[in-house]
């Protein structure tokens, strides 16, 4: 699975990030939930894949229902960079350690979701009230994964 | 980043939608559609004759009665039908967009939503349409009433800024009130009116509703010519927008015609410079500068003037100019090499008055797209209001900064343009931001927005020669434009 991560330079760049972050997530949990050595974990990670999955779509109205001319301010200060995540789900591992990774998903896409939510709130008091929403859903994810 | 896939690289040839069938034009007469960042052709438009135009009226009268008749309740159903079907093409429209007009995709993401806005608005029609009445208004036992009531075919002639957008200022008002209509698109920019009369003909509107005929001057004057098109909605320069208004008059049409304009966006020393200089952005550059709400003389009060020009010019280094499709690009192409012609021929001539040239786009390179019609954000500093960048739409993205010594130097200023389209201050002083609302001679006011874009259940305002009539595309304007008041007195003996 491809993954691109735009620099994000737009609001509107934000949110394709986020959908990168949330597909990525959302195929992580699939496979993580798949591993026949991960079967204590597995209804976890896919309720997880579900609950990524319409953070995606939640995100993909944002951008169709928030975006118009007047809110198409550049950003100029977040560097994406700092927010990619590893893409790639660790095989053969035991539940301790999958869930150790997946933890570091979640909290960088937290990172990142508080971090656009700081900027996002001089442009676009909704969309930031989002992504706020989105950054501590994915800590509470994180507790999940660590009660593992 | 990738750049995201087109809907079609070639359209092939682009076709009329007249009585509820798509049909080719007989005119020897075609242009090249191109993609201004790639200058691609990607379809090809005709210049519809006179007598296509013609049928089209035919039919669209033809259609008119059994339309008019079609209860508002059931011709509202037939727009909700193609709200969910917009919803469903969303993306789809937006796209194409971005690949005939060259504006980003989150600008036409943002412009497809405003279409669809309007198809909401329409929706409401059988509030909107009610009429009034006063039992013993007359007289004792003689009412009064008013019935607003739909008058026949009405036309449209769109610019090539807003593809998507324009179009559904005019059309949903006119068909949810029970009238048939024609629309002519730009001939620079048909792809998405073509792409969205197919989305029309899937939503069920009967033969004849409406209907798309593309073309130039022939088509319109045709439409000007016919005895049953009742009225004309235009959008476009301020000469044609005259010509259109006369033409108008001239044969007894009802006309609204938008025209250009020249924005100031003016910056007050409290104003949020953060704020103010991130805003102001967007409005000056959002679709390079080709909006008629874009901002085109940034105007420094006082002592704010100094760190304003240089934050503004140090952002405006850092727009990001490419493909539209590409998501990462916050500013694409201008519409055509003519159109890139005329904007350097503005910056050439900003340099020769005297302006100092602080950022030059005349020279743009944009990796893998070297043939588009790119110009880079350009700022000028020490314009003065009698130059020809201070008082001429120049259509492109260009900045000339002023320095004022008040608000009332810049609200004379504002006032000596012939425009009146749109202004804006920043401000945190409730005082001057009332002082230039109230004073201030344009159809659209921002404060603290430098893109007054009026939403579908408001009029799209403007004043002087940015607007030639009285009722206004969209909302409450749009259905008074089509219809008329019908006065009903009722005596029973």
């Amino acid at each position: 699975m491809e993954y691109e991560f735009p620099e994000c330079n737009s609001f509107g760049t934000v949110i394709r990030f986020g959908l990168e972050l949330e597909r990525a997530a959302t195929n992580i949990y699939d496979e993580l939930s798949r591993d026949s050595k991960l079967v204590a974990g597995a209804d976890t990670f896919r309720a997880l894949s579900v609950v990524h999955k319409k953070r995606g779509d939640l995100l993909e109205y944002t951008r169709r229902e928030k975006l118009n001319e007047m809110i198409l301010e550049p950003i100029q200060d977040l560097d994406a960079k700092k927010y990619i995540i590893d893409t790639k789900a660790p095989k053969g591992v035991d539940i301790k350690a999958a869930a150790r990774y997946a933890a570091g998903v979640e909290e960088r896409s937290s990172m990142f979701y508080a971090d656009s939510a700081k900027i996002a709130k001089n442009l676009l008091s909704e969309g930031a009230r989002i992504l706020e929403r989105m950054a501590k859903e994915n800590l509470a994810n994180k507790a999940k994964l660590e009660a593992l | 980043m990738a750049v995201l896939s087109e809907v079609k690289k070639d359209y092939g040839k682009v076709r009329n939608f007249v009585n509820g069938e798509w049909v080719d034009s007989a005119t020897k007469s075609w242009l090249d559609v191109k993609n201004p960042a790639t200058t691609e052709t990607i379809a090809k438009v005709p210049l519809s004759t006179k007598e296509e135009m013609t049928k089209a009226i035919e039919a669209a009268q033809e259609a008119w009665w059994a339309w008019r008749e079609t209860p508002p309740v059931s011709r509202a159903r037939v727009m909700f039908n193609l709200k969910a079907i917009m919803e469903r093409e969303f993306e789809n429209i937006a796209r194409i967009i971005s690949q005939e007009q060259g504006k980003t995709i989150d600008d036409a993401r943002g412009e497809t939503r405003r279409c669809i806005e309007n198809v909401e608005v329409a929706s409401g029609i059988t509030t909107l349409q009610m009429g009034y009445n006063l039992e013993d208004g007359a007289a004792a036992n003689i009412d009064e009433e008013v019935i607003i009531s739909p008058l026949g075919v009405f036309g449209a002639v769109c610019p090539f800024n807003f593809p998507g957008m324009v179009p559904f200022w005019f059309w949903p008002y006119a068909v949810a009130t029970g009238n048939t209509f024609i629309l002519k698109p730009s001939e620079q920019v048909p792809l998405t009116s073509q792409y969205v009369f197919k989305l029309i003909e899937e939503a069920g509107f009967p033969p004849g509703v409406i209907n798309l005929v593309n073309g130039r001057e022939d088509a319109v004057n045709a439409m000007f010519d016919h005895k049953d098109l009742k009225g004309i909605s235009f959008v476009g320069s301020t000469p044609v927008a005259k010509w259109i208004y006369k033409r108008g008059g001239e044969t007894g049409k009802r006309v609204q015609a938008q025209g250009g304009a020249k924005n100031s966006l003016v910056v007050m020393p409290d104003a949020k410079l953060d704020n103010t200089v991130n805003n102001t952005l967007s409005s000056f550059y959002g679709c390079a500068g080709q909006r008629c709400l874009a901002g085109s003389n940034l105007v420094g009060v006082g002592d704010i003037a100094d760190p304003l020009i240089r934050k503004f010019v140090e952002a405006s280094k850092r727009i990001k100019v490419g493909y539209g499709l590409d998501e990462s690009s916050n500013m694409g192409p201008v519409i055509s090499e003519a159109a890139k012609k005329k904007v350097l021929g503005y910056i050439d001539q900003g340099v020769k008055d005297g302006a100092k040239l602080l950022l030059d786009g005349r020279n743009i390179k944009v990796p893998g797209y070297e043939k588009g019609y790119f110009i880079g954000t350009t700022v000028f500093d020490d314009v003065t209001p009698d130059m020809k960048i201070a008082k001429e739409e120049i259509f492109g993205p260009v900045v000339s900064f002023l320095r004022m010594k008040s608000l009332d130097d810049a609200i004379e200023f504002i006032h000596k343009c012939p425009f009146g389209n749109a202004a804006s201050i920043y401000t945190q002083n409730g005082r001057w931001a009332r002082d230039f609302r109230y004073k201030v001679q344009c159809g659209n006011i921002g404060v603290n927005i430098g893109i007054v874009a009026a939403m579908a259940y408001f009029p799209f305002a403007g004043y002087k020669d940015s607007f030639f009539g009285t009722l206004h595309g969209q909302g409450k304007d749009a259905v008074s434009f089509y219809t008329d008041r019908k006065v009903v007195i009722t005596r029973w003996f």
